[in-house]
């Protein structure tokens, strides 16, 4: 079987210190499928997303990205920390966007879309400029790709960083909160590249307030409160008809 | 009130009496400095002119500018490890830069330079070879330990200290969320640190380096004490034997002001080429929106 583009995890604890952000966390995602966690602040839910690509390691439980056990590899007894190379190697397979766009502040838009395949890969420089400017024109900037970081708007920022993503051709992309840096008027532009992108058949997992974005655009949602996830289902039927309280309570608070 | 229309009057800056008592002060401080320093034939300008170029002050000056440039080059490279040995999460790799620093800061470099100029003493043979064979050759180390090479590496070791520092400063301030961003990719850790953290750690190195390198040029003055011949010793040489102790210095000195002014400049230079990749876009973390963003329904 084919497991490209799933996300499979399983009993996922997670502590900070004393602090337990995931407590026996599951968590199954398709490929193709577009998954939007919500839940309030501190509810673990950015960093579930954080550990699926190795920004964050998990204490315990079974996670397969890919089919693959993520970072480590499975003996009779233990979980081995796979080698750098390994684990990098499993990252260009996961895109990650995050809510401060963390684009490279000295490098312009398309050297910043060209970077992962140019200096991960060892891509072809001039086949990469191509597709960069490929990445650059689908997210609505063509124009800009000699643009720095700091001559972008918010949303322009993140739709570059968004291109530098795809140009790793992932099959599974994060997104971490990524329109909650911007300004209300900018929300639109990235939400609809965004969008565009659900229709392609890439496995999304987005941790977002919009509400708006989770109802039109995913099949999943997931709302996660204290380190559990509480409820999960359809996104229109969680988002019209919650059964468990607490995801009564949030989305009276945030719709 | 007459005269202007009161619209177009100029409107003046206010000044108070203790600017126009700082002027007098001043001026009459300068006057006295000058006509003193003018008159005083002990200042032996004559004497200041004529050696100013004179062939063994311009060849220690070389000498300054050369023990610069190599100490102040050999420095950054040694202190650019030791930053990135710092920075490791491997502890021993870490601990080991960390004392390194601690000891060659904390220790006047004017002993670091006597002492590597009596290094023979401490181990006076040096031998290159392969541990429990024969295989090999030893140096005597008091030949290989001129004044010269004392001087150069007292001085690159004490400067890599500061330096490592100086960089160790630059890395932690760039910021998080670009090496997540880097790892993200599957960078490796040299990539990492080449082509994301160097390149933006830049313009806070940059500054705190050109403030190093005249500290040096004006530090290699201590190397007179090993009787290295640059500019300092070598005005120095002249007065012992001239007696002109007050102009042979002001010649020493006028050079260092010359040549630090002129560092100077390259420096500003090198700010601003490094100042575009420092601007960032104020970044402002906001709370849910609740109003739709266009094309999409809520």
């Amino acid at each position: 079987m084919n497991a490209d583009g799933t996300i499979h995890a399983q009993k996922i604890r997670k502590s900070f210190g004393p602090k337990t952000v995931l407590k026996n966390v599951d968590l199954h995602i398709a490929s193709g499928e577009i998954c939007c966690i919500i839940g309030p602040s501190g509810s673990g839910k950015s960093t579930l997303l954080r550990c699926i690509n190795g920004l964050e390691t998990i204490d315990s439980g079974i996670l397969k990205v890919n089919g693959e056990d993520f970072g480590y590899y499975e003996t009779d007894t233990a979980y081995h920390a796979l080698p750098p190379k390994k684990l990098a190697q499993q990252r260009t397979r996961v895109g990650m966007v995050f809510q401060s766009f963390n684009l490279f502040p000295n490098m312009t838009a398309r050297d910043n879309v060209m970077a992962g395949p140019v200096l991960v890969k060892h891509a072809d420089k001039k086949q990469s400029a191509k597709h960069a400017q490929e990445l650059l024109t689908s997210v609505g900037l063509e124009a800009f790709g000699d643009r720095y970081p700091a001559e972008l708007s918010g949303g322009q920022q993140q739709r570059v960083a968004i291109a530098r993503s795809l140009a790793m051709n992932p099959e599974i992309i994060l997104f971490d909160e990524p329109t909650s840096a911007l300004d209300p008027e900018k929300v639109g532009e990235v939400l609809n590249v965004m969008q565009d992108l659900a229709k392609k058949g890439m496995t999304m997992v987005v941790v977002t307030h919009e509400m708006g974005f989770a109802r039109e655009v995913a099949d999943t949602l997931i709302f996660m409160d204290d380190g559990n996830v509480v409820e999960r289902g359809d996104a229109r039927e969680i988002l019209t008809n919650p059964k468990e309280p607490r995801t009564q309570t949030f989305l009276k608070q945030v719709l | 009130m007459s005269g202007l229309d009161s619209a177009l009057k100029p409107r003046l800056k206010r000044r108070s009496t203790f600017e126009y008592v700082s002027w007098v002060v001043c001026i009459l401080v300068g006057v006295g400095v000058l006509s003193s320093v003018a008159t005083n034939p002990n200042f032996k300008w004559d004497v200041v002119a004529k050696y100013f170029t004179h062939e063994s002050i311009l060849r220690g000056l070389m000498l300054t500018i050369f023990l610069t440039v190599a100490s102040m080059a050999l420095g950054t490279l040694l202190g650019l490890g030791l930053a990135i040995m710092r920075a490791s999460t491997i502890k021993p790799i870490a601990a080991l830069a960390g004392v390194y620093i601690t000891i060659f800061r904390g220790t006047p470099v004017l002993v670091q330079l006597i002492f590597w100029f009596n290094i023979s003493a401490l181990y006076p043979n040096l031998s290159i070879g392969i541990p429990f064979t024969d295989i090999g050759t030893a140096i005597d180390t008091n030949a290989l330990m001129g004044p010269i090479t004392a001087a150069l590496i007292g001085l690159t070791l004490n400067e890599a200290a500061y330096m490592a520092e100086i960089i160790r400063g630059g890395f932690s301030s760039v910021g998080k969320g670009q090496i997540e961003a880097a790892d993200s990719l599957g960078m490796s850790g040299a990539m990492k640190m080449r082509k994301v953290i160097i390149p933006q750690a830049m313009p806070s190195i940059i500054p705190a380096t050109g403030n190093q390198v005249i500290g040096m040029f004006k530090g290699t003055s201590l190397v007179s004490v090993l009787g290295v011949a640059e500019l300092l010793q070598s005005a120095q040489l002249i007065y012992a034997r001239t007696y002109e102790t007050i102009p042979l210095l002001i010649v020493a000195s006028l050079w260092y002001l010359v040549m630090t002014m002129l560092l100077s400049y390259p420096q500003s230079k090198l700010e601003q080429k490094y100042s575009h990749t420092s601007a960032r876009v104020p970044r402002k973390a906001r709370k849910v929106t609740l109003t739709a963003p266009e094309g999409i329904a809520r």
